[in-house]
Order: C-alpha cells, then structure tokens, then sequence
C-alpha cells in the first residue's frame, strides 16, 4: 500500500484531477447534484445531450426497472441548444473555475443536425472543455439507422464535424462493433471514445401482452450491462490508440477499476447516480484506495493492465 | 434554471410500520431533519434494503411530516416486490431516503369550502392536505373511493382533521355508496358547494374528477403518479404530458398539477 498515487488523467485533451466522469442523461445538467454534494470534487461532468432544436421525447412510460438494472425510452428530451445557451448561467460557467471540467453532449438525427449543434457549442467555449457526439440517435434521413453505427457514417461524421471546433471530440459509441467503429473515429481525428451507449433491450408484460415502455424497445443500463462495457472497452482499447471512457454499470471502486485495467482512461458513472446520487464522490475514494492497494505511483500504470 | 438542487439523503429509522387495511400499509420513520423542509403533497424516494436485484428507490407521498418529532408517516399500498419488504421492515430497522422531492399541493387558504377526493393509496398525500386546510381554517368536506370495503382507509383519519363531511364510495357497494367517486361529486359540483378541489388516485379515477371540475369552473389540483427513477430532475423518466404540448417532469413541476394544465 503507498500514501500517495497520482490520479490526474488526460482524457484526449481534457485534463482531468482524476478519472471519474458522468455518463450524459444520469447527471442532467449538473446542478441537481449540488445538493448531494460538490460536483466539482469529480474528474468530468457531462451534460444530458442537447439538440439543434427542443425535443418532447417520448411518452410516458419512459422507464422500467428490471432485475440488476433499468431500461428507458426518454428519446433524448431536451431543451434544444438555442435554449440551453440562453439559459446557461453562472452556475455552469463557473464549474471550469471550480476545477471540475464540463463535457458537453450533443444529439442529432442527421449529419447536418449535429453540423449545426457543434458549430453553436463553439460559443460555449471556454465554459466547457470537449463536446461528446452521441452517434446512437436514429438517422431520420436514412431510414432510421444508428447515426454512427457503421465505419464509413464515423468517417462521414468525423469529416463533416472535426473541422468546427478545436474542442477536443468525444464520441459516446453505440455497444456495437466497437473496434472497428473507434478506429474509424479515430481515423478521422476523434479525439477519444466514450463506451457503452444504453444497449438495446426490450421487456414485455405478458399479462397485458404490451411493452412495459411507451415504445417497443428501450435502452438497458445499470449493473446488468457492466460486463459487456468492460469487455466491450477491452476489445475497443486493443484497437485503438485514443483514450477511452468506460461507462456501463459502475457502482463501486472495484467496478471503475475493472473500467481501467481494461484499458478505459477515465470512468463514467452512470444509473447509479439516480439511484444512490452520493455514489460518484464514493467511487472515487474506492477506485484511490484500489490504485494504493496496487502499489503503483500514478493510475497510468494500470491502464490497460489486465493479464491475459 | 435553478442554481442548485435541494434534494438530499436522509437517513431513517422505522419507528412502526402496521397493516392499516387489505395491501394498505401504514409506516411511521425517524427520519431527523427532514420533516422541517416537506411541505403537504410532497414526496420522498425511500431506499428499501434487501435486494441488490432492485436498484431503484421507491418514491412514496407522506401523509404528515412533523417537525416537532422528525416523524414522518407514509400511508403505502403493497403493489410490487419492493412495497412488499418495505411492509416487511420492523421497528429499529433503518435506510435512507433522498428529499424533499417534488411541489407541495398550492392550497386555497380564501376558498369558502373545499373538497378532498382520493381514491386507494391516493389517500396519502389528501390526508396531508386536510391537516394543513384545517390549520388555514379552511372549511372542507371529503370523498374518499375504493375497490372494496376491506381496501378503503382513512375515513376516521380526515374526520378528526377536520372534515365536516366524508363521504365513501366502494367500486362493489360493500361500503357507502356503490360507484366511483364521482357518483357524489356531480350534484354539489354542479350547485357550487366547493370551489376548490384537491385529488390523488388513480388517473381514470383523477381525468374524471379533473374534467367534472374544469366542466363547472371549479379549480381542481391532481397529484400525479409515475415510474421515475431520480425524483430529483435527473433522469427526465417520470413526464406528464401538458394540455399546451409537450411534458413535464411529475418530479420537479409536479407532482401536483393545476388539473387544466395536463393533456387528460
């Protein structure tokens, strides 16, 4: 065990104290944590995604629990990016100034839409310190399809939106094909890759005949889906170069540290911030004391350190 | 938007938790410091331990939170597996739960008579209501419906609050009047006897009782019931739809709605 172990990381550009970040849609904008606890003690914030325009999303019910985890069909409401810019107030610019750094996410169902979003996020600069694309949004204008969900739509992607912004670029990838995918990303100037997006599931009241959510189909998160990101951030952090955010059912100390040996830079709490809301600041004391139960000096060395 | 949430953990202890009527439970919690920042119609998300299969909280209105004693009573319906060991927790036993949650009921303190009206479990957050229409001194009557005679509760509860009159209706006539409630809301509705009404049940229960009202220009309050997961702003899981378009969130506009507001 040592006293002392650096835990400062660089997530493709965002230089954060240390590695525990908020996966976009569990932390809403930040502000309904500040009466759990200082948001500004984690790594990274990132915001619930915004949109060229306000979307209603979907009907109520938009969420249903399930055995080790929950599953929603929010659609990505949001106030649109016009609204959120007007309204962004001292409170989020403040955040940078208190040490924390403020990743923003955007949504978009086209190429164009997410053209749009980056170029007027560019005014919220230097209150925030990347923009995250959320590439998992059905693409209304070809048939509905993931917007990023093949190596070619990540090329066309990061083409259409590298040269907007000098921000660094994260890109929260879909629990699909995530190698091939993030090299694609990667290829075209992605400056880091955030995994798992929610994984596509479905849970049917067989009383009713009906699906529990107002659609068909929803996204699973929670515990039940961390074994998957972790191998997921494996297979993506063996293929890439970039550094990778894990995000997927994170609880504990142990659960980040599963994140990291597999080969994830920072880690992103997600559901659990809605169910036990005082849990990110938890799993950052439980992810050091890990790190000085390793007897390492800096949390580098165990980047990607798993044996096998 | 607002600067900073509210909401919080709290720790609890059960002080008793007894079976009130059929699948109708009645807790009273120590929950210290809390019960000074919950206001009537509010709510609290309760953390009920014992199964790591269950992650989510349990949100659940309060039927009195009193300051003097850091006593908070919830009145709960056993629905599903978790409202299942919540009526299992014993006295001595404790866990924590996140508030305040949600806006308190707006009432009327100049209405010349209002009217409570709960159907089941709705029952809870109407008893809340008719401690505080008593201490504003305003003059009240209620109406309280269930399945059956072995699910109504909280008759007694509103008459030593202060109801001048409650009347029951059962859905099998096995207690009061057979029917729903607004088999006793029509004629004094219609002939001006409230100008106020206040409501919590189901929402069939509730879009009737919100359309009587809006019909004879009364106005009407409803708390609202939804899947959520945070029931502090977070997760955006737990919409209302509204009568302008788009929703709102039951956690952070409601749960308690002026009943125009809402698209029925």
């Amino acid at each position: 065990m040592v006293d002392q172990v650096k835990m400062a990381v660089n997530l493709g550009g965002i230089q954060m104290k240390n590695p525990i970040n908020t996966a976009a849609g569990t932390f809403g904008y930040g502000w309904q944590f500040e009466g759990f606890y200082d948001v500004s003690l984690l790594g990274a914030i990132t915001m619930k995604g915004v949109a060229r325009v306000p979307w209603e999303g979907n009907p109520a019910p938009r969420m249903c629990e399930l055995n080790g985890g929950m599953m929603n069909s929010v659609g990505l409401a949001n106030p649109g990016v016009d609204d959120f810019i007007a309204h962004t107030d001292d409170y989020m610019k403040d955040l940078e100034g208190r040490g924390t750094r403020v990743i923003m996410q955007m949504a978009a169902h086209s190429v164009q839409e997410m053209i749009d979003v980056v170029e007027r996020l560019e005014e919220l600069n230097p209150h925030i310190s990347a923009i995250e694309l959320n590439v998992s949004c059905p693409n209304l204008e070809k048939g509905g399809k993931p917007l990023g969900g093949t190596p070619d739509q990540a090329t066309e992607i990061m083409k259409a939106v590298r040269p907007l912004t000098k921000l660094p670029i994260l890109v929260k990838m879909a629990p699909v094909n995530v190698a091939e995918i993030g090299k694609a990303f990667e290829a075209e100037g992605a400056d880091g890759l955030t995994l798992i997006n929610s994984i596509p599931g479905m849970s049917i009241n067989v009383h009713t005949r009906k699906s529990r959510l107002s659609k068909p189909t929803g996204g699973l998160s929670g515990p039940l889906c961390h074994n998957a990101a972790v191998r997921m951030v494996w297979e993506c952090a063996s293929a890439v170069s970039i550094p990778i955010c894990g995000v997927g059912g994170v609880e504990t100390g142990e659960d980040a540290a599963e994140f990291i040996l597999a080969g994830a830079t920072a880690v992103s709490v997600g559901s659990a911030n809605l169910y036990d809301p005082m849990c990110a600041p938890r799993i950052l004391n439980e992810l050091t004391d890990w790190a000085k139960s390793q007897g390492v000096s800096d949390i580098h060395e165990l980047i990607g350190a798993v044996e096998c | 938007m607002p600067l900073r949430g509210n909401v919080q953990v709290f720790d609890f202890t059960v002080l008793s938790n007894t079976q009130v009527a059929q699948n109708l439970y009645r807790a009273q919690l120590k929950v210290p410091g809390l019960c000074k920042s919950l206001a009537p119609g509010q709510f609290v998300n309760v953390n009920v331990p014992g199964d790591k299969r269950h992650i989510l909280r349990i949100p659940l209105s309060f039927s009195l939170a009193d300051k003097a004693t850091d006593t908070l009573e919830l009145i709960y319906a056993t629905v599903g597996e978790g409202t299942r060991r919540l009526s299992q927790m014993k006295p001595g036993d404790a866990s924590d739960m996140t508030a305040p949650c949600g806006r308190p009921w707006r009432l009327n303190a100049s209405s010349k008579r209002s009217v409570l009206v709960a159907g089941g479990v709705g029952i809870t957050p109407i008893i809340a209501a008719a401690r505080k229409l008593t201490e504003l001194g305003v003059e009240f009557d209620a109406v309280i419906g269930a399945q059956t005679a072995e699910k109504l509760f909280g008759e007694e509860d509103l008459l030593a609050l202060g109801a001048q009159n409650v009347y029951v209706t059962t859905d099998d006539g096995s207690k009061g009047t057979k029917g729903f409630v607004t088999a006793a809301l029509e004629e004094p509705l219609s002939q001006g006897v409230w100008d106020a009404v206040y409501t919590c049940g189901p929402e069939p229960m509730m879009r009737s009782v919100a359309k009587l009202a809006i019909a004879n220009n009364v106005a009407c309050q409803v708390s609202m019931e939804r899947m959520m997961s945070c029931a502090f702003g977070a997760c955006n899981t737990c919409n209302v739809p509204l009568a302008k378009g788009g929703y709102a969130s039951a956690c952070m506009v409601g749960p308690v709605f002026e009943a125009k507001e809402i698209a029925w």
